[in-house]
């Protein structure tokens, strides 16, 4: 460990050393272009009704993602319904995966809202461009600051504080540029106790503390080319899952990576960006504040990650496209030590992650041709070679006896999709096809316990790809005071993965009831479904709601869990000079198509109402927004059908906040 | 730029010393097991011009199975003396003069294998203020045979992995079984292997030479099952067991052969049930398969504990 953070160390040197050598030449008419180039559809990080979120909160904003909450912290994105072994969670193209075995801590979980600019999600294979995936792909895009803005500093801060589970949050952030010199910084606390369900019962173990920091410089090598490295430290310490039978003690991360971009004024290829990366992670449970606990174990995880992210921009006249190549090498290590009653005694050792090596290298490709004024005809594409090694294979010998030890797949995937846009109309229909390997945990996991269905999961090396065949289509119609936008999306799945009792061998968690293994189905279903609109009642008040519909079958047309029910969303938003008012209701309906194979039960209705108030003080380029306002403002008792152990949600909760910026 | 640097590098090496070390795996398998591989010389004897040497490993007699290497040397020239034949029978001896012996092999096999002739030896018990064991070894050179006799000190064993039992068969017999490998297990598959010895009574009074072989006849069983259940029978891990384990059969060696798998270290007991040649159960019983977290696991009459 101590050899790779030198290597690491003297790379940071190394371009840190040749970005003052190389003499460099401002050309401001650039900076235009480079935003033109990775413009994509941008959304600050803030929601409609909050702005000083996490980063849980902003995603949760989405159409297409959904939650599993295991507490009040480090939530588990699902897109399309999908959990995070079938999607790509990525920051800025890089690959991390969380060192814990129980998906305590998603890839979000070791960002902060104020180093990141947005969150870009691809649904199904065309976000296939980070990798190889079925569910899609969802990347954050850190902050990056443009060379030679007018003003050369700016910045924020943030702070708040949330009454319900006394949350206090300081958050900053400062740039500077210059014309061949960026640099980006961010420092963010968050310290919050246990929070109160609408019962006003407190939920023990709900308390957590974050800290996060960023650093980003960049340095403008010549007029078309720059070089920039970053890095994000982020540790959480004593935070509680309530719904678990254990908390965290410490979990830090340092994502470092070291970039070369390079512009081209003529030519198809028109940017080259390149960038290589590492990032470690730790992570340790802490079950010693759970008397009711049997067993006292330790269970530490380690995930280190190397990698090459290098992405062209292509450009010939009606064409543009992508052409990224990803690369990386993961370990995974997870360990369990279970400390018997009579402490003298010997304790038991086992690995949960019996050190497995997961290496992937494949070349993404997306296309775009703008076939006439109306319509766009997009293609894409993805090869992938995924290799897994278990260090410990005796350990995967156990219940696969002889199962290699190595494992190869080839991932391919394809996607094509056509845009055709008629006056204030707009259609869209697309297919996909893709291949996703198996997780760590899935391939290889061991005695994994599973605190929802309470199975100890067991891992299959010899699983076969997951193989999505996939539909979507959209229809929409906007005019100036209106809009509105229906969006489908249907995945066959062939070779779904889940776990199914396995009849051999008994449990080792003692909360366990028995054995689960990984498995594959025949197939599974999923569809999903939105409804959005919008319309502009008054000049000054604004209406948006939100429809969202999903059902997801396996092979004998059972259901298949954390699937969310009908669900809905409607807000109002009111401005009128620096003065804001917005109120929402949101809610989902009863959770009817539960599976009780996975441990679900049927969740009740709810339906929650949320408001708040903001006024700005703007004064020279300084600017101040004050908001105070409530979630659950009627204290509503609930649970969502994805909260693990059914725990209930927050009650009522009034936060305040500042934010400063200039 | 330099503070930026210093900054860095701080960060770089708080985060990477790691808080926790991982787990040494192989110093954590060898935790509580010395694996002995080297044979030593436990006793020597000098007797008629010949030199006597008894290797075991580790130099030493534990209580449970013992391989025997058996060197007999001229004392004059130290060459390997040209011997025909060996014998070998531990004896026991309580305080109240009663005499027996355990499961061993009396005919030492020849020297195929090196310079020494091997055999094994089960002691059923440690040397003790009660109990003293002695060798006597018979060997014969240009026909003549000349016998010794040497105290020995039987140690108990530190390795739960060459445990044995003894025990008395639903037949009325008298049972040894002793684990002879694994001596250091790991976790996943491993190759079990364990003698079953049976003690058989003598038909004819003793002949008055002491010690008389055919009062000491133990043989090694033919045909036998090991129906084999592990299981940790700690509170804590409730009876949990493990899959794809495979029963003790004889193999070709004499020895009988399975397969058991440890999930993780710790204790375990290897629950069994012995049938003879005919399927008939001779000991042992079958223990409950729930899960039970947190009641200490129920076991065969039949059982060996091991700890890794």
């Amino acid at each position: 460990m101590k050899k790779l953070s030198i290597t690491f160390f003297v790379l940071f040197l190394g371009m840190n050393a040749k970005a003052q050598t190389e003499p460099a030449q401002s050309d401001s008419t650039k900076v235009l272009e480079e935003v033109e180039v990775t413009a994509i559809a941008k959304r600050k990080i803030e929601t409609e009704l909050k702005m000083s979120v996490s980063v849980d909160e902003f995603l949760a904003s989405s159409d297409n993602i959904s939650f599993i909450k295991r507490g009040a912290y480090a939530w588990e994105p699902l897109l399309n319904n999908m959990s995070t072994e079938r999607s790509t969670v990525t920051i800025d193209g890089m690959h991390i995966f969380g060192a814990c075995t129980d998906k305590m801590d998603p890839v979000t979980s070791y960002v902060e809202s104020n180093n990141l600019s947005t969150i870009d999600i691809t649904s199904g294979q065309e976000g296939s461009l980070h990798g190889a995936t079925v569910a899609g792909s969802i990347d954050l895009k850190r902050k990056s600051t443009p060379f030679g803005l007018a003003r050369k500093w700016s910045g924020a801060y943030q702070t708040g504080f949330e009454f319900n589970n006394k949350q206090f949050f300081n958050l900053g952030n400062l740039s500077y540029s210059s014309d061949k010199f960026v640099a980006d910084g961010s420092i963010a606390f968050r310290k919050a106790g246990n929070y109160y369900d609408g019962n006003n019962d407190e939920v023990l173990h709900s308390q957590y503390n974050k800290f996060n920091s960023s650093l980003g410089l960049a340095y403008k090598t010549s007029s078309l080319s720059s070089v920039r490295v970053d890095a994000i430290f982020d540790m959480a310490k004593d935070v509680g899952f309530p719904a678990l039978p254990m908390d965290l003690w410490l979990s830090r991360a340092i994502i470092t990576s070291a970039a070369y971009k390079k512009l081209f004024e003529e030519g198809l290829v028109r940017a080259w960006d390149t960038k290589l990366y590492f990032n470690a992670i730790e992570h340790y449970m802490d079950d010693t504040k759970r008397p009711e606990n049997l067993v006292h174990m330790d269970m530490p995880g380690w995930s280190t990650t190397y990698g090459l992210v290098s992405r062209a921009n292509l450009k010939r006249g009606e064409y543009s496209g992508d052409i990224q190549l990803n690369v990386y090498e993961n370990l995974s290590i997870a360990e369990m030590t279970m400390y018997p009653q009579d402490r003298s005694n010997r304790t038991m050792f086992a690995y949960s992650w019996p050190w497995v090596t997961t290496r992937f290298a494949g070349l993404s490709m997306n296309n775009s041709w703008d076939i006439s004024e109306a319509s766009r005809l997009n293609l894409g594409g993805s090869l992938g070679w995924n290799y897994n090694r278990s260090k410990y294979v005796e350990f995967n010998w156990i219940f696969h006896p002889g199962t290699p030890q190595e494992k190869n797949r080839i991932l391919p995937g394809l996607h094509a999709s056509y845009q055709l846009n008629i006056k204030q109309f707009d259609f869209s229909v697309g297919a996909g096809y893709g291949h996703r390997a198996p997780s760590v945990s899935e391939g290889y996991g061991y005695y994994i316990y599973n605190s929802f269905d309470r199975y100890d999961y067991i891992g299959n090396p010899d699983l076969k790809n997951e193989i999505s065949y996939e539909a979507n289509a959209s229809a929409g119609f906007r005019n100036e005071r209106m809009g509105i936008e229906a969006t489908a999306n249907y995945f066959h799945i062939q070779h779904y993965i889940v776990g199914r009792i396995l009849s051999l061998g008994s449990p080792m968690n003692y909360q366990s009831v028995d054995v689960k293994g990984y498995t594959s189905l025949n197939y599974a279903t999923l569809f999903n479904m939105a409804l959005n609109a919008n319309y502009d009642i008054l000049p000054h008040l604004h209406w948006k709601g939100t429809l969202r519909y999903a059902r997801a079958t396996d092979d004998k047309g059972g259901n298949l869990p954390f699937i969310r029910p009908l669900s809905y969303q409607t807000s109002l938003h009111f401005m009128h000079r620096e003065f804001g008012v917005q109120t929402s209701l949101n809610g989902d309906f009863a959770h009817d198509d539960y599976s009780p194979e996975y441990g679900e039960d049927l969740t009740p209705a709810y339906s929650i109402w949320n408001i708040s108030a903001d006024y700005t003080i703007s004064f020279k380029n300084f600017k101040t927004v004050l908001q105070v306002g409530a979630e659950n403002l009627f204290n509503k008792y609930y649970s969502t059908y994805a909260d693990w152990g059914n725990i209930p949600r927050m009650g009522r909760n009034i936060f305040t906040s500042m934010k400063f910026s200039f | 730029m330099n503070r930026i640097l210093f900054f860095l590098t701080t960060v770089c090496f708080t985060v990477m010393s790691c808080t926790k070390e991982k787990t040494d795996y192989e110093a954590e398998i060898g935790a509580v097991v010395t694996e002995h591989e080297e044979f030593k010389e436990a006793v020597s004897i000098q007797h008629d011009g010949y030199d006597i040497r008894v290797e075991v490993l580790n130099g030493t007699f534990y209580k449970g199975y013992n391989e025997i290497r058996l060197k007999i040397t001229n004392s004059q020239t130290t060459e390997q003396a040209d011997v025909s034949a060996v014998t070998f029978l531990p004896i026991r001896t309580d305080t109240d003069g009663s005499t027996g012996s355990c499961p061993h092999q009396y005919d030492l096999g020849d020297r195929s294998n090196g310079d020494y002739f091997s055999g094994y030896s089960v002691f059923t018990s440690e040397s003790n203020g009660d109990e003293s064991w002695e060798l006597y070894i018979g060997f014969t050179i240009g026909g003549q045979t000349h016998t010794v006799k040497q105290h020995i000190a039987v140690q108990e064993q530190p390795n739960k992995n060459l445990n044995m039992t003894a025990f008395t068969g639903k037949d009325d017999k008298q049972y040894v079984i002793a684990l002879i490998s694994p001596q250091k297990p790991k976790v996943g598959e491993n190759d079990l292997v364990a003698g079953i010895y049976r003690f058989n009574k003598p038909l004819n009074p003793s002949s008055g030479s002491f010690p008389d072989p055919s009062q000491f006849l133990y043989e090694e069983v033919r045909g036998y099952t090991l129906q084999l259940d592990p299981r940790m029978p700690e509170p804590s891990m409730g009876n949990h067991s493990s899959p794809n384990n495979k029963d003790l059969t004889q193999q070709g060696d004499g020895l009988y052969h399975g397969l058991v798998n440890y999930t993780m270290t710790g204790n375990w007991t290897l629950n069994l049930i012995m049938l003879n040649q005919d399927g008939r159960i001779l000991k042992g019983t079958e223990v409950p398969t729930d899960f039970t977290p947190g009641v200490e696991g129920a076991k065969s009459e039949l059982y060996i504990d091991i700890l890794f």
